[in-house]
């Protein structure tokens, strides 16, 4: 009979420890009862009769170090009381696992190679808690690792790109305008001449750096919303109520026959691109003061507002260089005359895919 | 050395907190960590979500994720939804099915949303999975009962089968008797979208009385009051329940048997069907509705008194649809009575008539932000707004999360000052800021557009129509929106410049719909040829883009971001504008 065999007859008569050494080398006691909740340990015990002394230490694996071990036996020695609610258990793990994510990654790595399945869980939903709703990046430095992938390996959405200054800048430009037309305005009392002369300014000062006459295309239409799913039990209904079958989809639109007679009626409304590109040039260069005060950018930041005036300025003397050739390349629509991409076959309609079986 | 033992972890521990984290966005965040995590987590996906099936690829699916049990993919855009998106367009599950027969043969669960399923591909699904468990169809269509039946008839295991607003072409109500008497394992059956003659009853009753896991229940329309109490009572454990007609002469017997039936369902929460409602059978339900938390009366045209009766009953209310016969003074007796209402839609009853039919305003949405603090989803149909009454809302209501607001008639101006609602909806973005989802209607201007660009950093997804004055609105909301997913656009005077300017802006977006706007056919050609990593495809159902001057704008345009390059199941009313599907031919 083995001493661990005696020491379960006869628990009064002694309390049983077992011996535990971790990697480092130090050795320690263990109540037993507590030790042997951990499925590593008793296996070491009863198959292969370890940890009974000091000579015969059970060795833990390397993840477990001193300070976690005492972690560990802190949990057991809470856990392998039978009498516990499971409030009282739950409870308890709740302040257990409190504790930096540093020490969180090491107790779950301990745990799990000491098998002990339960500590595994908690520690892991822990951790599972602390990943979620945080970006890559944020993981990434939570748990000090490498940003070793490709951008092929990412499937994912590429960074959003609207810290172009440029697009700031018009922002701030048209802000600028904004205020400037709401002060005409309150001189001349015109409120519907604001819309558009606001729209025209700005449109001159897209086509003044694109350096071709912007054409801005308002298609009216005086189409009704409405808007009615086809099914084919709707032509058997005749009531108006009937006919609202899926009406849980918005009805801003409207039905195909209105659609289709309206095709041919589509209202161009150009409008005309008066001469204030002088204006507008000395908006730029010279009036950078009335920048810092436009009643819709009240919410800026002082801080921001002295980057944008900065761009501004930056913005004017590049207009005087390349600007127009780096806008072309990104609103080169109008200029780049490119051959027709799409051959017309025999009778002049359009092929429109590799696939040559349809049509 | 401390440091590396301290975060690395073996792969099988990894593996089993990747398990505690099971959202798509949180899965995908794990993914993009570091090589080792993109690796571990891609062997233990079960789930993988797909919103846009052209996106990618069925192989470059399986290749990545070689382990997954569950799919859900989405086909057409939303807009299919009011008729703007041509039959024919696209939306085909069969590659996929046939894909995932060969690589996924566990794959237990499949989610379409507005896809062209045909009978071959249920057929399909039928034979090549084993362990399949659950198929939702919602809003799809191509298929009929004979695809019905053979999923029935093989899948041993079924668990759910929902159709919700799909199109069904009915060839034989006995498709339901191919349930084998073996299938017990049903907890949630949708059938509410089939015909009459698609739907044999006694088959159906068989099928209920043997799945006692059934919890939800959707019957169609041409299931008649008086079998109701039959079903219910082969089914009390049920949560959620459909009811097909709820229309039948007043008779005392059926109407105590019917009251007592639901009465026996003590688990019921959850209500919808009600078609053709006869208001007098109504308080058959007065057990259950303390209990009910979704009420789904959006096809019923019971009328505001009534209502006001029924929805007094159901404290515990958190979703009701309605049709506007509610009223004003419906929508008052609501935001009295049930203070945990988080979701309201009011449907229209009559949205093509002239004059409204019902007397219900902006003051019943008011009053509902007024009384109901929990709101969250709002989707209201009426005939007048107010920016007063937005702002109230707004402030009433800072918790909402959607908000889609439908005036009936296009640019419709505050109905009190006449001016354009863009302060109303821009009260809306300052203050809900955790606003997702929003539609915009009414009269606006360019305006409305600066106030969500500055305010809207959590909305992902953006419907306009007949709204703004220039590019500069569009310009607004895609330099912004930090969050967009979504945009779909009709009949606005957005053109070239702020599409091409934002262009990169587009591959962050899952997809963007511009109809009868003014973008023209060259800027199509641009963006198709300067970015490679999105479709962008032009629809025009009368005549080739490319027989008109490159200026002219094109009549639908819809670019979505995908790896998969240009697809090839194009209808002959879609080009794509890309550069390799010009070179093929």
């Amino acid at each position: 009979m083995s001493e661990v065999d005696m020491a379960v007859i006869k628990p009064e008569m002694m309390k049983s420890y077992i011996w535990l050494q971790t990697a480092d080398g130090s050795i320690q006691q263990v109540e037993q009862e507590v030790a042997m909740f951990c499925p590593m340990i008793c296996h070491e015990v009863i198959q292969k009769g370890m940890g009974s002394s000091k000579n015969y230490a059970i060795s833990l694996p390397q993840r477990v170090n001193p300070a976690m071990l005492s972690l560990i036996l802190d949990y057991c020695r809470f856990h392998q009381v039978p009498g516990r609610s499971n409030k009282e258990r739950k409870s308890f793990d709740e302040k257990f696992i409190r504790m930096d994510t540093k020490r969180l990654c090491e107790l779950t790595s301990a745990a799990d190679s000491l098998q002990l399945k339960p500590l595994v869980d908690l520690t892991s939903r822990a951790l599972a808690r602390i990943i979620e709703g945080k970006s890559p990046e944020e993981i990434r430095e939570i748990f000090h690792l490498p940003d070793d992938l490709t951008e092929e390996e990412k499937l994912e959405p590429l960074k959003n790109t609207t810290d172009d200054p440029r697009i700031r800048l018009l922002n701030r430009l048209y802000a600028k305008k904004r205020k400037e037309l709401k002060e005409r305005q309150k001189l001349k009392n015109i409120e519907v001449e604001e819309e558009r002369v606001d729209d025209r300014s700005v449109d001159d000062l897209l086509s003044f750096i694109n350096g071709d006459n912007g054409d801005s295309k308002g298609i009216k239409n005086s189409k009704s919303k409405k808007k009615n799913r086809r099914r084919k039990d709707q032509q058997k209904n005749t009531s108006a109520n009937e006919a609202i079958k899926n009406h849980n989809k918005e009805p801003n639109g409207l039905n195909q026959v209105c659609h289709s007679a309206e095709v041919g009626q589509k209202v161009r409304a150009g409008v005309g691109a008066t001469s204030n590109l002088h204006d507008v040039k000395d908006d730029i260069f010279d009036n950078k003061n009335e920048l810092d005060d436009g009643d819709i950018d009240d919410e800026i930041d002082p801080a921001l507002k002295e980057k944008i005036d900065r761009e501004v300025e930056d913005f004017a003397r590049r207009l005087n260089s390349d600007w127009p050739e780096r806008m072309q390349e990104i609103l080169s629509f109008g200029h780049e005359r490119k051959p027709v991409h799409f051959s017309l076959n025999g009778n002049g309609s359009l092929r429109r895919y590799a696939n040559s079986e349809q049509r | 050395m401390q440091k590396e033992m301290a975060y690395s972890f073996p792969d099988e521990v990894l593996k089993h907190v990747f398990s505690f984290i099971q959202s798509d966005k949180d899965r995908n965040a794990v993914s993009l960590v570091c090589k080792s995590w993109y690796e571990i987590e891609r062997w233990c996906r079960r789930k993988v979500f797909i919103g846009n099936c052209y996106a990618v690829s069925p192989r470059m699916v399986i290749r990545r994720f070689p382990e997954v049990r569950s799919i859900e993919l989405k086909g057409k855009p939303h807009f299919a939804d009011f008729n703007l998106v041509p039959d024919g367009w696209g939306g085909y599950v069969l590659q996929w099915i046939a894909e995932m027969a060969g690589a996924y043969p566990w794959l237990g669960e499949i989610r379409l949303k507005r896809m062209v399923v045909t009978d071959e591909s249920l057929e399909l699904i039928a034979k090549s999975f084993k362990n399949f468990k659950v198929l939702v169809l919602f809003s799809c269509e191509g298929f009929s009962t004979d695809g019905l039946a053979a999923i029935a008839a093989s899948c041993k295991n079924l668990r759910e089968l929902d159709l919700r607003e799909s199109e069904v072409d009915d060839l034989s109500g006995h498709w339901l008797a191919q349930f084998p008497e073996t299938c017990t394992s049903l907890v949630s059956l949708n059938i509410s979208c089939l015909g009459s003659d698609e739907v044999s009853f006694s088959a159906l009753e068989r099928l209920v009385d043997r799945c006692p896991n059934l919890r939800s229940l959707q019957l169609n329309r041409a299931v008649t009051l008086d079998k109701i109490a039959n079903i219910l009572r082969r089914a009390p454990q049920l949560v959620d329940f459909g009811t097909g007609n709820y229309a039948a002469e007043l008779q005392p017997d059926v109407f105590s048997n019917l009251a007592g039936a639901f009465s026996s369902c003590k688990e019921l929460k959850s209500l919808s069907g009600f078609w053709d409602v006869v208001p007098a059978y109504l308080p058959a339900l007065y057990s259950i509705c303390p209990r009910l938390t979704s009420l789904n009366l959006s096809y019923a045209t019971i009328q505001s008194p009534d209502l006001i009766k029924l929805v007094s009953h159901c404290p515990r209310l958190q979703r009701l649809l309605v049709l506007d016969y509610v009223e004003d003074s419906g929508l008052e007796e609501l935001a009295s009575s049930c203070k945990d209402l988080q979701e309201l839609r009011v449907f229209p009853s009559d949205p093509f008539g002239v004059e409204p039919n019902v007397s219900l305003t902006e003051q019943g949405l008011v009053a509902v932000s007024l009384g109901c603090p929990k709101l969250q989803s709002v989707l209201y149909f009426c005939r007048r707004m107010s920016n007063a009454a937005l702002v109230t809302i707004a402030q009433n209501c800072p918790n909402l999360t959607r908000f889609r607001l439908c005036i009936i008639e296009p640019k419709t101006p505050d109905y009190l000052t006449l001016e354009p609602l863009d302060a109303g909806f821009g009260a809306i973005v300052e203050h809900c800021k955790d606003l997702r989802r929003l539609s915009l209607s009414g009269l606006l201007t360019d305006h409305v557009f600066e106030y969500i660009g500055t305010y809207g950093k959590k909305l992902e997804m953006l419907s306009v129509a007949f709204a703004g004055d220039s590019d500069l609105g569009l310009h607004h909301v895609l330099s912004g929106c930090e969050s967009l997913r979504k945009l779909e656009i009709r009949d606005c005077p957005f053109g070239d410049k702020a599409l091409l300017a934002n262009a990169a802006k587009l591959e962050t977006m899952r997809s963007l719909w511009m109809s009868s706007c003014a973008v023209s056919f060259g800027a199509c050609k641009l963006l198709g040829q300067k970015m490679p990593k999105l479709n962008v495809e032009v629809i025009d159902e009368t005549e080739p883009p490319d027989s008109r001057p490159e200026s002219y704008p094109v009549d639908k345009l819809y670019i979505y971001r995908s790896v998969a390059g240009p697809r090839f199941d194009m209808p002959p009313f879609v080009w794509s504008m890309d550069e390799a599907v010009k070179i093929l031919h």
